[in-house]
């Protein structure tokens, strides 16, 4: 077998196990004696709670026990930051999917039964569901003792002169996007199992991004010590940011104190899930951009509000990458950005792939393209002029170092046939319909930021049977990054698949990372994995040099399975290295801590906290080509393109796949993905109404990397997760304006909304 | 828990319908087990139809044709006496649900669903099918645009089965056309839809016409006063545009999560209009 190597397509390791359906996922869990938990949830947006009522319940027959916040020791406060959401709800309801009482029975139809049986004495307060209208005078609170009011975190950014900036300006563009909540609907839906062992070890399966934060947050909710919480994370069906954070943990934990030494498992439904998971935050952003007569933009000024719901479920992070992403890829000179995380009565906002940033990249994107309509230039010549370049300072004032892609990106664009030809194609339209092509330019930071520590430990050991074993600190949620740890160990092991074995994220075998987010889970993991799988190597070969007696260590080298002595062309196999090693050189371990930026944008200490300003960023340019059909309003995308520069890549397959996957996600949330809420009441409850694309809807994809090269990461490469998901949204708004001339500023474009703005065109032609 | 039984012929079927008879029927399971899973079914047992052969398959019998109500979407697809007869039906299947479900749907339960939605049902009404119904003593044939008598509501009686469809050949009509509008090309329930037959004449003149729009109303809509404005007139800009309106008078549909009733009468005007364009 030939040994595994960077930059190659290899298969992923999870591919069989997964496709033959032999993969153990977390709803895969069950167990003899196994107790059914469930949660009663709240049904309202905002109420105060007068009563629980649990009796008829609790007598049913089949009910283990029935559990509500007095059954709680700890704090019952979870959250990554600011930790306001309770685990059962105590005096108030602040969104229809609040969980209010733990329901343990012996199978799923008495629990069932039991859920139904529980009814709740709720008073109800007038909601808030419009983040603007929460921050403004006399609206309900949501937490009465939060400082900032409704306000869960604002952050300003700012560097030249915004006024003296727009005086300077030839042409002024102003506009107003709204953006819908996305629901990430994840394959694998909510689930964990759990059990409290004989030694007071709490042991939790779960499908989750954060294994060792999710550690201590039980322990904290529940008033539990944290050496007693083991998480073991299997790979997930899904996850998309919504699993980064607690899901059913908490209520786990809760629940294996009240059957002690049976297994519990907690499995939501597609409905549930829906009701009471985070979604991609609401967005209504106001631009103001300016240039001057040379299409160079000079003044840019933002005000946006993003709806997090009641809950800081990482909401205040997100909000502040899309701060900083607000202007993209450009040079700007005189910049005032302003962003507020509000807390509303509406779903939970938190963590989805591209954390903030799709939402500010649809706004400027469309800015970018109607001030060229304005110039009279074309929409690849104003994102030319204005393209970021390595050693410029970004437009919050951070210089900008490391690989910088960008206008290579648009370079390949520009000699891409499908840019050549767009004319040609566009000039084939059938009858009553038109076509359009648009671009849309995107970067993506990568990592944490300035403050919390963007850190992975790797370990890496030498087993009997003569194979390398990595153990994982960082869940492969589905993007395969755990056969790229593999393929980064086995490249530097000089081994094959067949000498390289996995283990899954472990809070008790692996040492502790940093979560699966962020467009970090390659870069962090595999540096700290280079430094693990180095020193593993070359203790092995200093004891083999031994062994062979060489002269040197060079005259040693690993193969697939074992260890080569050059001079004389002996073997020796890895399993006999085990025996002559001690155990306590058969593992290596290995630290890594992602850099920081050494400039510093704001001297708000809490927007340093929630992440600002990164240091490395991944680059991009879409271009896709679509049909509107003038009778339905229906927009359908014919023809994608992404140009990446993600840094050099380590599986291309992979890498595709991301690319794709993300197309494919942003392609729904520009044409029909809407989570729908009304007065606390979920209008698309499931599958059937809430509408993702299927694979008919999502057309032929060319996805060409760069290849540029990240100092920084490990072989060179740079984020990839997230970045895609900017800009399908952006580039089909410009392609249907260049189709029809009509720019919707609400999305998603249904072909409902296309019709109603098409017939408003006709009907503004008409009068003229 | 309920009890499910697995007939294998039709004598089987009455015999158990007699021993049942609060049970419900189902055939591929896709409308009913939706229902199973929100609660919506109180009976104790359920009866699959799955397993009777004489249910199932397509039958030519001289200028007629016979679908087994048990005959899946798939089945019918793939079916070359109907996609040589009834390439209207065909479309429709063409983007009814996706291949999975057409696996296991058939089209009796398309029918019997009578959802306003139904993607067999526009094209169904311009063939002018026939629905044939049997109970354990008794046998009958309706028109199905009798038989659905609103959403979900059918003439069918207790102890009586949809044993197939009767359509007649249509070989007068040379263009067959379906258009579905839904919120993706897959897995999509119709927000509006059209079939249409037409009988074009060598100087492209309107000969015969049937129109039939689905998910604009309680049940399918039909209008010989828009066929008869079309007849005899080539499919011009103009004729459509003087027809539109009245598509939009007689439809009756409602707003939803899917679509307003606004769009619903924009659409079924304009897929009217589309038909000028419609290739041959
Ligand atoms: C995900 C999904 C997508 C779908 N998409 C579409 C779509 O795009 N277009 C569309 O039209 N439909 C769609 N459907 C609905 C459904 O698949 C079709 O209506 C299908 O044809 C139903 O057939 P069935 O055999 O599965 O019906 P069943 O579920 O078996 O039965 C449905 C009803 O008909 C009755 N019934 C069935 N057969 C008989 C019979 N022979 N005699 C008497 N009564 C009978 C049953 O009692 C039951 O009340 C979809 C369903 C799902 C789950």
């Amino acid at each position: 077998m030939k040994s595994l190597e960077i930059g190659r397509p290899i298969p992923r390791v999870d591919a069989y196990s997964k496709t033959t359906g032999q993969e153990r996922y977390a709803a895969d869990y069950y167990g003899e004696n196994l107790v059914w938990a469930g949660v009663k949830r709240a049904g309202i947006a905002h109420a105060l709670i007068k009563d629980i009522h649990i009796d008829d319940a609790k007598t049913l027959p089949g009910v283990i026990s029935i559990l509500t916040h007095k059954d709680i020791q700890g704090s019952n406060r979870q959250g990554m930051i600011r930790k306001d959401q309770p685990v059962l709800a105590d005096n108030k309801v602040n969104h229809c999917g609040d969980a209010v009482a733990l329901v343990l029975a012996e199978d799923k139809a008495s629990l069932h039964k039991a859920l139904d049986l529980i009814t709740l004495d709720l008073e109800p307060l007038p909601g808030i569901f419009d983040p603007e209208k929460a921050i403004g005078e006399g609206a309900p609170l949501v937490h009465e003792g939060h400082p900032q009011g409704n306000v869960l975190f604002k952050g300003v950014l700012e560097t030249g002169d915004i006024e003296i900036g727009f005086k300077e300006c030839h042409a002024v563009v102003e506009a107003c996007f709204e953006l819908p909540h996305q629901e990430h609907a994840y394959l694998e839906t909510e689930a964990g199992w759990a059990i409290l062992k004989e030694n007071g070890q709490l042991k939790i399966v779960v499908s989750t991004q954060s294994p060792f934060r999710d550690r201590s947050e039980v322990a904290e909710a529940l008033g539990i010590n944290v050496e007693k919480v083991r998480i073991i994370a299997p790979y997930c069906g899904g996850a998309f940011g919504g699993k980064d954070g607690v899901t059913v943990q908490t209520l786990l934990g809760l629940a294996v104190f009240h059957c002690p030494g049976r297994p519990i498992k907690m499995w939501w439904d597609r409905e549930e899930s829906f009701l009471a998971s985070p979604k991609r935050h609401p967005a209504r952003l106001y631009y103001r951009l300016g240039v001057k007569p040379d299409g160079a933009l000079h003044a840019l000024d933002v005000r946006f509000y993003y709806d997090t719901g009641p809950y800081d479920h990482l909401g205040g992070a997100v909000m502040a990458l899309g701060l900083e992403h607000a202007c993209g890829p450009y040079r700007i000179s005189n910049v005032s950005l302003k962003g507020f995380c509000v807390y509303t009565n509406s779903p939970i906002g938190g963590a989805f792939r591209g954390f903030g940033v799709p939402q500010v990249t649809a706004a400027m994107e469309q800015m970018m393209d109607m001030m060229a309509t304005q110039l009279g230039l074309s929409p690849f010549e104003i994102r030319k002029r204005n393209a970021i370049r390595c050693g410029d300072k970004n437009p919050i004032g951070i210089s900008v170092t490391g690989s910088t892609g960008f206008e290579e990106c648009l370079k390949t664009l520009e000699e891409h046939y499908l840019w050549k030809k767009r004319n040609e194609w566009k000039s084939k339209a059938g009858p009553f319909k038109k076509r359009g092509v648009g671009i849309a330019s995107v970067m993506h930071g990568m990592g944490y930021g300035p403050v919390v520590p963007d850190f992975a430990n790797a370990k890496i050991e030498l087993t009997r049977e003569g194979k390398f074993r990595v153990f994982s600190g960082v869940v492969d949620i589905g993007q395969g990054n755990a056969s790229t740890y593999l393929q980064i160990a086995g490249a530097i092991l000089n081994q094959d698949m067949a000498h390289m074995e996995l283990v899954l994220p472990d809070t008790e075998s692996a040492l502790p990372s940093g979560s699966a987010s962020a467009s970090r889970t390659t870069s962090t993991f595999g540096n700290a994995l280079i430094g693990a799988a180095q020193s593993l190597k070359h203790r092995v070969l200093q004891r083999a040099a031994i062994y062979f007696m060489a002269k040197e260590i060079k005259e040693v080298d690993l193969i697939p399975g074992g260890v080569n002595h050059f001079t004389t062309g002996k073997e020796i196999p890895l399993s006999e290295m085990f025996h002559i090693l001690d155990d306590s050189e058969k593992v290596a371990a290995y630290t890594f801590t992602a850099p920081t930026a050494k400039e510093n944008p704001t001297e708000d200490q809490n927007l340093r906290l929630h992440g600002v300003p990164h240091l490395i960023f991944s680059y991009g340019v879409h271009l896709c080509y679509v049909e509107v059909d003038e009778l339905t309003g229906n927009i359908e995308v014919k023809r994608y393109l992404a140009v990446s520069d993600c840094g050099r890549i380590i599986n291309p397959q992979t890498f595709e796949q991301q690319i794709h996957g993300g197309i494919a996600q942003g392609i729904g949330y520009a044409l029909c993905e809407e989570f729908i809420v009304k007065e606390g009441r979920v209008r698309t409850p499931d599958l059937a109404t809430y509408i993702i694309p299927t694979a008919l809807d999502v057309p032929e994809m060319d996805s060409i990397p760069l290849e540029s090269y990240e100092p920084t990461g490990p072989f060179g490469l740079k984020g990839a997760g997230e970045i895609s998901i900017d800009g399908p949204l952006p580039a089909i708004a410009n392609a249907v304006a260049d189709a029809c001339g009509v720019r919707l500023f609400r999305s998603p474009f249904t072909p409902e909304r296309v019709l109603k703005a098409l017939k408003e065109r006709e009907n503004r032609e008409f009068e003229h | 828990m309920k009890r499910v039984f697995l007939p294998h012929n039709l004598e089987e079927l009455w015999r158990i319908i007699a021993g049942e008879p609060k049970a419900d029927i189902y055939a591929g399971g896709t409308d009913l087990l939706v229902k199973l899973r929100q609660n919506l079914i109180n009976t104790p047992s359920l009866i699959c139809l799955e397993r009777i052969e004489e249910l199932k398959g397509v039958h030519e019998q001289g200028d007629e044709v016979m679908i087994g109500a048990c005959s899946t979407h798939t089945s019918l697809l793939e079916n070359p006496i109907i996609q040589r007869n009834f390439p209207v039906l065909t479309k429709a299947l063409n983007v009814l649900a996706s291949p999975l479900i057409r696996n296991m749907g058939t089209i009796g339960g398309n029918i019997c669903t009578a959802s306003p939605a139904a993607d067999t049902l526009p094209p169904l009404y311009v063939l002018k099918a026939e629905v044939e119904i049997r109970s354990r003593s008794a046998s009958r044939q309706m028109a199905l645009k009798e038989f659905i008598l609103g959403p979900g509501i059918t003439c069918l009686k207790a102890g009586e089965i949809v044993s197939g469809i009767w359509v007649k050949k249509v070989p007068g009509f040379n263009l067959h056309h379906f258009e579905k509008v839904g919120q993706r090309k897959a897995l999509a329930i119709a927000i509006v839809s059209l079939a249409t037959l037409f009988k074009i004449s060598g100087e492209e003149m309107v000969e015969d016409v049937r129109l039939a729009w689905g998910s604009v109303a309680p049940t399918v809509v039909t209008s010989n006063e828009i066929e008869a404005m079309l007849v005899g007139h080539r499919l011009s800009r103009q004729v459509l545009k003087k027809a539109a309106p009245i598509a939009r008078a007689i439809v009756k549909p409602i707003d939803d999560i899917r679509a307003s009733a606004d769009y619903r009468r924009q659409v079924a005007e304009n897929l009217l209009i589309r038909l000028g364009s419609v290739q041959k």
